[in-house]
């Protein structure tokens, strides 16, 4: 009766956006966020609240995608978004696979349209897809029957990631509009900046960049701004600090000289941590975190810190995702 | 034979006039030009009302994939290819597997076009052994087998002083040397052009910087010693000043443009389109235009299409693993007329000087206009006709073009070489 009641209680408020007179928002993949419309972002959002509430709850399961299945295929090591995307498709009562990919072998491009026949041929409902190269989602997508989600494409999307960073920025500002957010660090590598910087664009938020010149695109959008200092950037006042993990491995081509000079440049130490703590500014990370580099330690105590938020409101937001996508009759 | 072709009119590389005239083959020679040319008896007759006749192209810039890689191309496939697309003569890449680059593999390639072509084939050879810039490969052996064009297309030479000693060498021989323009590690993965759609996409863009400082470092080493030097498929505004820029200098350089660096923009990728991946990549609006300016104003001495034919499933990988190029022979000639000429950018004299007279001689081969005595080597052009560029039509063995499917104005009728008709539409 409890889990009946919940399913109420949670199937009501995400069914409402839905029957309302507009044409029904649905798409087959998550690919990007580019190709989202604000409408669908919001409602995504929307309806990742309700399964947030689930959480506190005993028993953290509806009965959703009850029979259908879900398969991650990751080309990339991952463990906290394999997982989150895991825990979220268990809580929707989907049968997850997970696609061992031996790492050396199917990495190569040649092999993927073969990957793809298998994977159609397996008939699952809906397809998680890692790979290091940006487009691979795209032609999974184009393929196939099941619903993909694009879970990180080489240095082009991550559109969950930027719908959990959005979701956690709305819990503390309701109304985006016209906030500040300032993301720090390797921006021309990172998925996650393009993802979160687009979609912060289109909630209304303006974004800035703020990283060494060799890792800040020259062509991104013209309406980012771009600072080249942090003060000049803290006098700015972000509402939030958006913190890019330094990739270490990225050193094989040296882009800055060490990581004592990015951390003294870029880093948020004890001194800009208690500017920022005196800005009331908060701060977001998509993890893991390299403590003493990107941030001091002081940082993970902070009551505005929301990386582990970020995490938890990750599975909440993917569930919507899940939910939100419905498969291709007609292909 | 006998053919006389009525009412055609007349293109030259002179000027853009066309000329209304009969012209009467006999024999593989052009024995007749004028008005109410009579027919000889038995002679083939051609109304070609409304048509143009024009000197048949000639590309230098040619990958037909024979040896090592014949699923992509083969000389036989891509010189139907060639003739579908009015060119009468090809020059290819040595970057085959094994590569072109010694007198065997020259003569191998001879022996395979004698063969199966039905158009003169002729080849460049390395600068360096396997085109892996070391060693250089056997020059004089290839020139006396009538190479005239050595290049390591598809790669630069990095060596300078190898480069260097390659030009002092061989500059004393009658040769030239191309060059494929690449700092290598300012190009990444080779994928597409830096700028707004690399970032979009999520790809480290080779930025134009790369092809221009490669350009101005081959053509500097060829001025210092003397070598003549011609600068491949440039895709760039300050490419192209920088040869403008050189040719004032006094440099003997001359320098090929692409039909889709003129005409396609990295922008056109969208979402992942593999046909619009190449080497040098497409690059924006403004490089167009100037990349046409040069055109016209004869920065660029010839139009050559780079034709690179890849398989259906290697362009249907993802973008950055999927192989550079497009294929160009058929598709040239009507998409030059279709959003260049019929639009007044330019007309059929430069065509035809760029893509078949100044080709020729760059070659050391005589032009071949239509003139009375002259070996008949031309194209019958209906600008009131449309071409569709689909499977059907084409018959180079790969159909990695971004004109797959598409229709555009104009067609070729009729392909003369010699004696022989080679193509009647």
């Amino acid at each position: 009766m409890a889990v009946i009641s919940l399913l109420v209680l949670v199937v009501g408020p995400v069914y409402t956006p839905l029957s309302s007179s507009s044409p029904p928002m649905t798409r087959k993949d998550l690919l990007d966020i580019e190709s989202l419309s604000r409408e669908e972002i919001e409602l995504l959002l929307d309806q990742a609240g309700p399964f947030k509430d689930l959480f506190t709850r005993s028993v953290k399961k509806v009965p959703a995608l009850k029979g259908k299945s879900v398969l991650t295929l990751f080309y990339e090591p991952s463990t906290r978004t394999l997982s989150s995307f895991e825990v979220a498709a268990k809580r929707l009562s989907a049968d997850v696979t997970n696609f061992d990919v031996p790492h050396s072998s199917v990495v190569k491009g040649e092999t993927i349209k073969d990957t793809i026949d298998t994977l159609q041929s397996m008939r699952t409902d809906y397809i998680i897809v890692r790979n290091k190269m940006p487009g691979l989602p795209q032609m999974i997508a184009r393929e196939t029957k099941a619903c993909v989600i694009n879970a990180g494409d080489g240095a082009h999307a991550h559109p969950t990631q930027a719908l959990l960073d959005g979701f956690t920025l709305r819990e503390v500002f309701p109304e985006l509009m016209g906030k500040k957010i300032l993301i720090v660090g390797d921006i021309l590598h990172s998925r996650v900046a393009r993802s979160t910087s687009t979609l912060m664009r289109k909630l209304g938020v303006e974004v800035a960049w703020l990283g060494p010149g060799s890792l800040v695109p020259k062509h991104g959008p013209k309406d980012i701004k771009r600072f080249t200092n942090y003060d000049e950037a803290l006098r700015w006042a972000p509402d939030c600090v958006y913190l890019l993990r330094v990739q270490m491995e990225r050193q094989a081509v040296q882009y800055f000289p060490s990581l004592r000079e990015y951390t003294k440049l870029y880093g948020v130490t004890d001194e800009r941590f208690k500017q920022l703590e005196a800005q009331g500014t908060y701060i977001m990370h998509p993890g893991p975190v390299n403590r003493g580099v990107e941030l001091c330690d002081a940082v993970m105590e902070y009551n505005r810190c929301l990386i582990n938020q970020q995490v938890e409101n990750g599975i909440a937001t993917r569930m919507a995702a899940l939910y939100w996508l419905k498969p291709n009759q007609q292909k | 034979m006998l053919l006389l072709i009525q009412n055609a009119r007349i293109a030259s590389e002179d000027n853009d006039d066309l000329t209304p005239a009969d012209v009467l083959v006999e024999n593989g020679t052009i024995t007749q030009i004028g008005q109410g040319v009579e027919a000889p008896a038995g002679a083939k007759v051609i109304d070609a009302l409304g048509k143009i006749l024009m000197p048949a192209m000639f590309d230098t810039h040619i990958h037909m994939r024979e040896p090592g890689q014949e699923a992509k191309e083969t000389i036989k496939s891509g010189t139907e290819a060639a003739i579908n697309g009015g060119v009468t003569g090809v020059v290819l890449m040595p970057n085959t597997a094994p590569a072109i680059d010694s007198a065997a593999m020259v003569r191998m390639i001879y022996d395979i076009a004698e063969r199966d072509a039905r158009i003169p084939v002729y080849t460049s050879g390395c600068i360096t052994k396997g085109r892996e810039g070391k060693e250089l490969a056997g020059i004089d052996g290839m020139l006396n087998l009538g190479v005239k064009m050595l290049t390591d297309d598809g790669d630069a030479v990095p060596d300078l002083l190898l480069l260097k000693h390659a030009m002092e060498y061989a500059s004393e021989f009658d040769c030239f040397f191309a060059s494929h323009c690449e700092v290598l590690e300012l190009s990444g993965p080779r994928a597409l052009n830096e700028g707004e759609v690399s970032h979009r996409l999520g790809i480290p863009g080779t930025p134009a910087c790369s092809e221009e400082i490669c350009m101005d470092r081959d053509i500097r080493l060829a001025h210092a010693t003397g070598a003549r030097l011609h600068i491949q498929h440039v895709s760039s505004k300050i490419g192209m000043e920088t040869i403008r820029w050189w040719k004032q200098m006094g440099a003997k350089v001359t320098a090929e443009v692409s039909p889709h660096h003129l005409l396609f923009r990295d922008e056109d990728i969208g979402d992942y389109n593999t046909h619009y991946k190449m080497n040098p990549p497409l690059r924006t609006a403004e490089d167009n235009k100037a990349l046409l300016e040069g055109l016209k104003e004869g920065v660029f001495d010839i139009i050559a299409t780079d034709h690179a034919p890849h398989r259906a499933f290697e362009k249907s990988q993802d973008f950055v693993t999927a192989p550079n190029g497009i294929t160009g022979l058929e598709t040239a000639l009507v998409s030059l007329y279709h959003y260049f000429v019929k639009k007044g950018e330019f007309g059929w004299g430069l065509v035809v000087n760029r893509y078949s007279a100044q080709p020729r001689r760059m070659m050391g081969l005589d032009a071949v206009p239509i003139s009375e005595g002259g070996k008949a080597d031309f194209l019958l052009f209906d600008p009131e006709g449309e071409t569709t560029f689909n499977k059907d039509f084409m018959q180079s063995k790969s159909q990695n073009t971004p004109f797959l499917d598409k229709t555009l104005d104009g067609s070729i009728d009729l392909v003369v070489l010699g004696d022989e008709v080679l193509l009647e539409r």
